[in-house]
């Protein structure tokens, strides 16, 4: 049996408020939080923001939102800062007669990572073990044996023998994500600064905005800065139906930054027009995705700051996916909107990885955006 | 003003989705006389507003796009070849092997990778040459995230037509401009705002944010549609030459019926030709502005033209006048 | 014994007047993008039992049910009004219309339907099927846009334009057929038998046992626009917690259990990323205590629905996804399950009764 996890540990013990920079991204994105069920998240992140900010409150939807007010109230520009509280995952759709449990996707997956993989299965309150199973390779015909099993033939073994055994633990409709990394290997690298787990899409993204909470909050005297600053922790972006739709179009923001993961091909074989970006190259700011064609004037500004400020900042080289941004920015009368990304292999699977200093130059390509914005 | 020279002037400007303030300021210069005030939204979208005597009045939102279809570079090769990704839909069969120009005015041939046949093209497998020897060299003059469009052009064919690009919408925004100056001096009994709208090509983003703000009773859309006059067409009831085309649906909207009978009956008084359009595909910022905030009665005057989003894409100017005399007479009959 | 009896007559006797309700509403034409037409009728039908009526500006039909008390909360159950159809597109010599779709229709029945065309006059047609000897080698289904329509002999181009010109809706016939236990066979179950039995069941009850104030949107688009009419309904009451009703896909012998829902056994109730987890347990709660038979059904990221738009308008609401189970969708014979729609109708008399959902997802306006 695998003991529980040092972070999962020390927020049992001590509460959110002492973990900081890579040890509070692995311990938001150990949080079991699939799209639609982002209650530990949320109450994760709300904890710190009522702790930090001049109010924060958690609607009916689960996103959180904290708000720091700086400066002038007359001269305040609306600035939206987001990122999104849940992980792909899984729903269950089906409990076997034997006990076996079937699952659609919550979000992107690629059926080819499924088969084999670890899971955690239940709700906000309840969870167990489970295995993603599919027929053994020896009952595999030869032509099945070239392409990835659908999900829709995979089930969750989580050891029940009966239906009725399962539907006294887990419903239809309960959740499942893939589990943290064997032996609690959460980095690993030459200079163990890489990051390897599920769910840093968009637990980073989560993690930089408390880091820039506890900096406004700790350094509001002498910050110079005009500005009503919202922490939105939004839910269900991985499958579009997206509670930063509800949090922009109440906050009605002058700009937003959007702190997200995007998917890169800086590996072997990837021909170079494809890489994306690159692992340890900084934050990657995106020009034009599928959802969002991003302010120009932003843009520039973000790399005129991180050079003032000597941040490793790049720009994504291949128009693809998309985030909340595709929804804030239409939101209301319109939002100038930015992302802000952390390069990502294996984005979607159980072991995303990404790089430390990747994860520090978006949280303060952040900070200085928040001071250009100022000035805007 | 002269509907052609105004037509002209608007396409010779690029406006690729998303960076459209070179057109902007020019349609902002060419209205403001005719209205009461011109302002910016933050996505971009140009609203000059005709305000009325009465208190409380009805607004009426008057909507072209400004955007055209076009290419954001993704990425430079060792080779200098510049990688595109794609804004709107583009017919790459129909975009390659022409001449293409950046924002910073850097000149270019799209061409496709040399294995892959025409029906294959795909953005991935196009490229961008600028002359360049190597990457280096391309750097000079193109960034990441630059835009191209195909190269502007028009020219007049037999009879009242004309050809060339981008057509799609700015005879849309020539008719609102003719349209402002017509009723410039005229005394209405609602609100009028004409708006330019950006990003119609990637999904009609524009024109939500820009209804959100003004909330109208009635908005008219005026962008262009295709025919069923050529060969071997998709089957379509609509003429180039056939007048102005009143918009029933579209792939995105379904007008409400009211409008396209007020539409018809000014149409039939005033004797300016017309025609029906149903169209099976594809979609208009008519779609945005129906359904945005509690929702707007809409509809469409569509400019009727062969060959959307080539490099030849044909009007005829008569139709193109009968749409301002119809969308003239409707607002006069309010 | 006595007593047993009439209850079972009571509950046949509410059996028989939602199958009249049902077929009704189904009755009135109501294609997608054509709603406005039906003001008059339904109006009519069903103004005498509400408060307030009122269509907007896009073809929503919002009927409020008032429970006459101040500062009640709002609850909204949407039933999508329109439904799948034709339009003409355009009118050919020798009493023929060509049309497009409206909504999403399975090309392989539409040859050999009956189809009427709601222009100046109402016209009866069917549609063309192919002659064998003029079919080509491969059985490929024409697409649409070569489907005819036939109105019969002795129409003049000219003559056929003034009366059903381009942009004129045609509607496949209604029909409706009883089939054993109480099946209903029709065209428009999808979704005016949902609208139907919502407006039965809310104004089945005194103002004083509703839990708030009931709107039932018979809502406009859903076939057609990705984000339909309710959504701006949603947007224009601001509701504290919402019900969206629709059909849903009924086993049959080709389709796996996994994607269907049984039919004869109640209504189904979606878990889905796009509704509120919260909502949708007490709702699997209320049938429970009310022994009202559901079968839940997980549907991951999207109901598909317009719990979707929905749950996100309005500054976000709670919202709930039903389903009435129906077999042979988007066809005009739809068959639906009167022991269903009984189901559905004690399950929404259960929902806008509930003092406890009332209570517990009153919206708390805060400040952020």
């Amino acid at each position: 049996m695998r003991s529980m996890n040092p972070y999962h540990r020390h927020i049992l013990n001590n509460g959110p408020a002492e973990l900081e920079d890579i040890s509070l991204v692995v311990a938001l994105a150990s949080l079991f939080g699939p799209t639609g069920c982002e209650d530990r998240v949320a109450h994760f992140v709300l904890e710190e923001a009522r702790r930090l900010c001049d109010s924060a409150s958690c609607d009916r939807m689960g996103n959180v939102v904290g708000r720091i007010s700086l400066g002038d109230p007359q001269k305040r520009k609306r600035v939206m800062l987001s990122a999104h509280t849940d992980e792909v995952g899984f729903m269950i759709e089906e409990i076997k007669s034997d006990g076996m449990l079937t699952f659609g996707c919550l979000g992107g997956m690629d059926p080819a990572i499924l088969a084999g993989k670890r899971v955690l299965v239940g709700n906000e309150k309840t969870l167990i073990n489970g295995v993603i199973c599919s027929k053994a390779i020896h009952h595999k015909k030869k032509s099945e044996r070239d392409s990835a099993v659908d999900s829709d033939k995979l089930y969750i073994d989580a050891g029940f023998t009966s239906r009725e055994e399962a539907e006294a633990e887990i419903s239809v409709g309960d959740f499942a994500t893939f589990d943290e990394p064997a032996d609690n290997s959460f980095t690993f690298g030459r200079d163990g600064q890489t990051l390897k787990m599920k769910a840093l899409d968009d637990r980073m993204g989560c993690a930089v905005l408390i880091e820039l909470m506890r900096k406004l909050n700790r350094e509001r005297e002498s910050l110079s800065l005009d500005l009503d600053v919202y922490f939105c922790f939004t839910v269900r972006e991985e499958t579009g139906c997206s509670g930063a739709i509800v949090v922009s179009e109440k906050i009605a923001p002058d700009f937003a930054l959007v702190f997200e993961s995007t998917a890169v091909g800086d590996i072997p074989d990837a021909p170079s027009e494809k890489r994306v970006a690159e692992l340890g190259g900084g934050a990657v700011i995106s020009v034009a995705d599928r959802s969002t064609i991003y302010d120009a004037e932003l843009i520039d500004t973000a790399f005129k700051v991180a050079k003032k400020n000597g941040i490793p900042l790049q720009v994504k080289r291949y128009l693809s996916g998309g985030n909340d941004a595709g929804h804030i920015h239409k939101s209301g009368v319109g939002v100038r909107s930015l992302a802000i990304s952390v390069p990502t292999r294996y984005l979607h699977s159980p072991t995303c990885v990404a790089h430390c200093e990747d994860y520090r130059s978006a949280r303060a390509i952040g900070f200085a955006m928040l001071e250009a914005i100022n000035e805007i | 003003m002269n509907l052609y020279a105004t037509l002209k002037r608007l396409c010779l400007i690029s406006s690729p989705s998303g960076r459209e303030g070179a057109v902007r300021e020019e349609i902002s210069s060419i209205i403001s006389p005719f209205v009461d005030s011109v302002s910016v939204d933050s996505l971009g979208n140009l609203i000059a507003l005709k305000k009325s005597r009465t208190e409380g009045a009805k607004k009426v939102m008057l909507c072209a796009h400004m955007d055209e279809i076009g290419f954001i570079v993704n990425s430079i090769g060792e080779d200098g070849a510049v990688r595109v990704g794609t804004l709107g839909g583009i017919r790459l069969a129909a975009a390659s092997y022409t001449k293409v120009i950046s924002q910073r005015g850097v000149k270019g041939a799209l061409c496709a990778n040399a294995d892959v046949q025409p029906a294959d093209y795909k953005a991935d497998t196009m490229y961008i040459d600028i002359g360049a020897k190597n990457k280096r060299e391309a750097e000079r003059y193109v960034k990441i995230g630059d835009t191209f469009v195909c190269e502007p052009s028009l020219s007049k064919l037999c009879f009242s037509r004309v050809c060339g690009r981008p057509i799609d919408d700015r005879v849309g925004c020539a008719v609102l401009l003719e349209l402002a100056e017509r009723l410039s001096g005229v005394e209405l009994s609602f609100d009028v705002y004409f708006v330019f709208s950006v990003q119609e090509e990637v999904g009609c983003r524009g024109s939500k944010p820009a209804t959100f703000a003004i909330s109208p009773d009635i908005a008219i859309c005026f962008d262009v549609t295709a025919t069923g006059d050529t060969p071997s067409a998709k089957p379509m009831a609509c003429a180039l030459g056939g007048g102005a085309a009143i918009k029933i649906k579209d792939n995105s909207v379904i007008c409400h019926e009211d409008i396209v009978k007020a539409l018809c009956k000014v149409a039939e008084a005033e004797k300016i030709p017309y025609q029906r359009e149903v169209l099976t595909f594809g979609g208009t910022d008519t779609s945005s502005m129906q359904l945005t905030g509690c929702g707007a009665m809409a509809g469409a005057i569509s400019i009727p033209m062969r060959y959307v989003h080539s490099g030849v894409e044909t009007c005829d100017m008569k139709d193109v006048a009968a749409c301002v005399s119809l969308a003239e007479k409707y607002l006069l009959s309010l | 014994m006595a007593s047993e009896e009439k209850f079972d007559k009571d509950i046949e006797n509410i059996k028989f007047q939602l199958q009249n309700e049902i077929i009704k509403l189904c009755s009135i034409a109501t294609v997608s993008g054509f709603e406005s037409r039906a003001t008059e009728k339904v109006s009519s039908m069903y103004r005498d039992r509400l408060d307030s009526f009122y269509c907007d500006a896009v073809g929503n039909h919002i009927l409020l049910r008032s429970c006459g008390r101040k500062d009640a909360v709002k609850i909204m159950i949407d039933a999508h009004l329109d439904e799948i159809g034709f339009v003409v597109t355009e009118v050919l010599d020798g009493g023929f219309l060509r049309i497009a779709n409206i909504g999403g229709i399975d090309r392989a029945i539409i040859q050999g339907a009956e189809v009427t065309v709601l222009g100046d006059e109402t016209l009866h047609g069917v549609i063309a099927s192919t002659p064998p000897h003029l079919k080509g080698d491969d059985d490929k289904l024409p697409t649409i846009d070569k489907a005819l329509v036939d109105v019969g002999l002795g129409y003049s181009k000219e003559e056929l334009e003034k009366i059903a010109c381009v942009g004129t809706p045609v509607i496949f016939d209604k029909t409706y057929t009883s089939l054993k236990n109480g099946r209903l066979a029709g065209p428009s179950f999808d979704n005016k038998a949902c609208g139907a039995i919502a407006i039965c069941a809310v104004t089945s009850l005194e103002p004083s046992e509703l839990a708030g104030d009931v709107y039932i949107t018979l809502s406009c688009r859903e076939e057609t626009a990705s984000r339909g009419g309710a959504y701006l309904c949603a947007n224009r009451i601001s509701p504290d917690y919402a019900m969206v009703i629709d059909v849903n896909l009924a086993n049959a012998p080709d389709v796996s259990e996994r994607e269907s829902v049984p039919m004869g056994e109640g209504i189904s109730i979606s878990y889905s990323s796009s509704t509120s987890r919260a909502l949708t347990r007490e709702c699997a709660r209320l049938c429970k205590e009310g022994e009202i038979p559901f079968t839940p059904k997980a549907e991951p990221s999207s109901t598909g629905t317009n719990a979707v738009a929905v749950n996100i308008a309005g500054g976000g609401v709670p919202v709930v996804d039903v389903g009435l189970p129906l077999r042979n969708m988007h066809t005009y014979n739809e068959i639906i399950a009167l022991d269903d729609c009984y189901s559905l109708y004690r399950f929404i008399r259960a929902f806008v009764t509930s003092r406890e959902l009332a209570e517990g997802f009153a919206r708390e306006e805060g400040e952020i």
